[in-house]
């Protein structure tokens, strides 16, 4: 989020190279994002070594899941953030300091608030990539089912075995997980659509 | 008293004002791009790149020499913008106690003073443009500032619900005895609330005087979108509600007879605003005209720019100024004794 509201309303040198980096992982395809990850927090790279002297390790954990879904999921979040940020007019952010309202207040008063939406927005999409995410995790992750086995490869999996009905069922869960959360998001966006317009 | 020292750059020019105002209201009036809206926001603290002084009742706000700028938070200037901006997601209520200093008293008497207790549940989307500007005054009122900026509140308002919402500014500069920077392009607003106008042109200050002298020069043609030239402060006699007309007395036993404005009581003063576009000039004593206003005048001075003839004249009341259309041959090319000028078409404005 603060990622998003710098590319908001930062205007300088950079701005561009910056967004286009932050979006690379959208266009690039997940094993290659997966294999720079790999290599970068390998035992034999010098940050994974790093990390592993002091005890963390990152490859083939649950960690590295997590970062997998992060990075692959982060440029759909601040993208659609930033939009929401983009959309709150500044005047609004201004009269609020008029009425006395630091910086701080202001954006927990009026921008937070008005750009809510779009947040939430970015937040669903967000989960559903993370979701449905399969080739990072599986580079660097891989794929030991009751450590590192998500959903998605869990139906890879046991599809592979011939257990069709197995991972049938896991779809089946994949898909109720993914309409609560859209019809959550639903839900909040007209609640908060018709108090605006009331 | 403001006292004003700001520059600030913007896209074609830079704004340079250099000012010394008083308490009270101070009309800021000029063309359109003119800095009026940058100026106001530089005061409120809204712009990062104004340089320069300003210090409120000896409060200094920004003396950049000096390193010292407070943030908008800290300046207690209430800021009211054309559009009323008010926070469409809260109810007009938690609009107006939205302040940080907005205690429950200065709510209830803002609430109060423009009227707006009808309307406090209700969210900016279902309030209608004069609402609107009322429930933002009212937030801007509540911190109690200690400077008003309004941004053209009546501009995007039709002419009969200016009318309704001029008496809440009325109310608000008499009883909340608050500053005011005031943004029009109105010379009737100007002239019914501030006791003096601020005239930018290009980001400097051209003028800074009396509303009612600084109005009636030709050059004010081009700085309000109602370009006034002749103003005449009169009293009303009657109104003609059949013929539809105002009979208002001006100096010298002399009558203008206007629209008619019922809104306005006999015995009420008025200022009558005549545009120099819309006076007709008569080198004989005219018959069978259909003009209402007739006065005899001497012209004191012709000038030509282009195709525009000016004529300063000076009849029995004072200055006027003409620039009639038509037939410039016939119009006279010196000095002579004897013009009659009817008015073919007079506004009345409020005062």
């Amino acid at each position: 989020m603060l990622a998003a509201l710098a590319l908001a309303r930062y205007r300088g040198r950079g701005k561009g190279v910056l967004e286009t980096l932050l979006s690379l992982p959208l266009v690039l395809p997940p094993t290659a994002v997966g294999l720079v990850l790999l290599d970068a927090l390998g035992r034999r790279s010098p940050l994974g070594g790093f990390l592993a002297r002091r005890g963390l390790e990152v490859v083939f954990t649950w960690k590295a899941v997590v970062l997998a879904m992060a990075v692959m999921s982060f440029p759909l979040l601040v993208r659609s953030a930033r939009t929401a940020f983009e959309e709150v007019d500044p005047r609004l952010v201004g009269l609020a300091r008029t009425l006395g309202c630091g910086p701080v207040a202001a954006f927990r008063r009026v921008t937070l608030p008005l750009a809510w939406r779009g947040l939430l927005a970015g937040v669903v999409l967000a989960f559903s990539r993370a979701l449905g995410e399969f080739g990072a995790t599986v580079m660097i992750a891989g794929n030991i089912p009751g450590r590192t086995q998500t959903l998605a490869l869990a139906i890879f999996h046991d599809n592979q075995l011939g257990h069709d009905d197995r991972a049938l069922a896991l779809a089946g869960v994949t898909a109720l997980l993914a309409f609560a959360a859209l019809w959550t998001a639903e839900w909040f966006t007209r609640r908060r659509a018709r108090r605006l317009v009331a | 008293m403001i006292e004003l020292e700001l520059a600030l750059p913007l896209a074609s020019f830079e704004l340079r004002v250099a000012a010394r105002l008083e308490d009270g209201v101070t009309a800021v009036m000029g063309p359109s791009g003119s800095g009026k809206t940058s100026l106001l926001e530089a005061v409120a603290g809204l712009r990062r790149g104004a340089r320069g002084r300003l210090a409120l009742d000896g409060r200094v706000l920004l003396d950049s020499a000096a390193g010292v700028g407070l943030p908008p938070e800290a300046r207690q200037i209430g800021y009211v913008p054309q559009d009323a901006g008010l926070f469409p997601h809260l109810t007009a209520h938690d609009n107006v106690r939205f302040g940080a200093r907005a205690d429950a008293a200065a709510v209830a008497s803002a609430v109060a003073t423009l009227e707006i207790g009808g309307l406090l549940e209700r969210h900016p989307a279902s309030l209608s443009g004069g609402e609107k500007q009322r429930v933002a005054l009212a937030r801007a009122l509540a911190t109690r500032p200690r400077l008003l900026l309004l941004d053209e509140p009546l501009a995007a308002l039709d002419v009969g619900l200016r009318e309704r919402i001029l008496p809440y500014l009325l109310r608000v500069r008499d009883e909340w005895k608050t500053p005011v920077l005031y943004v029009t392009h109105n010379v009737g607003e100007a002239l019914a609330l501030s006791s003096r106008v601020l005239l930018l042109r290009a980001g400097r200050v051209e003028a800074l005087g009396a509303p009612f002298d600084l109005l009636a020069t030709p050059g004010m043609a081009s700085a309000s979108e109602t370009g006034v030239e002749n103003l005449f402060g009169g009293r009303v006699r009657t109104h003609d509600l059949e013929g539809g007309v105002t009979i208002v007395d001006v100096p010298a036993r002399q009558s203008l007879t206007v629209p008619l404005a019922p809104a306005r009581a006999p015995g009420s003063e008025v200022t009558v605003a005549v545009r120099a576009e819309d006076v007709i000039v008569a080198r004989r004593a005219p018959e069978g005209l259909s003009a209402r206003n007739l006065f005899e005048v001497r012209i004191a001075a012709i000038a030509r720019a282009g195709a525009d003839v000016t004529l300063r004249c000076s009849p029995a009341t004072g200055r006027g100024f003409a620039r009639p259309r038509g037939r410039p041959d016939r119009l006279p090319r010196g000095e002579e004794p004897f013009v009659p000028a009817p008015l073919r078409r007079s506004s009345e404005r409020r005062c």
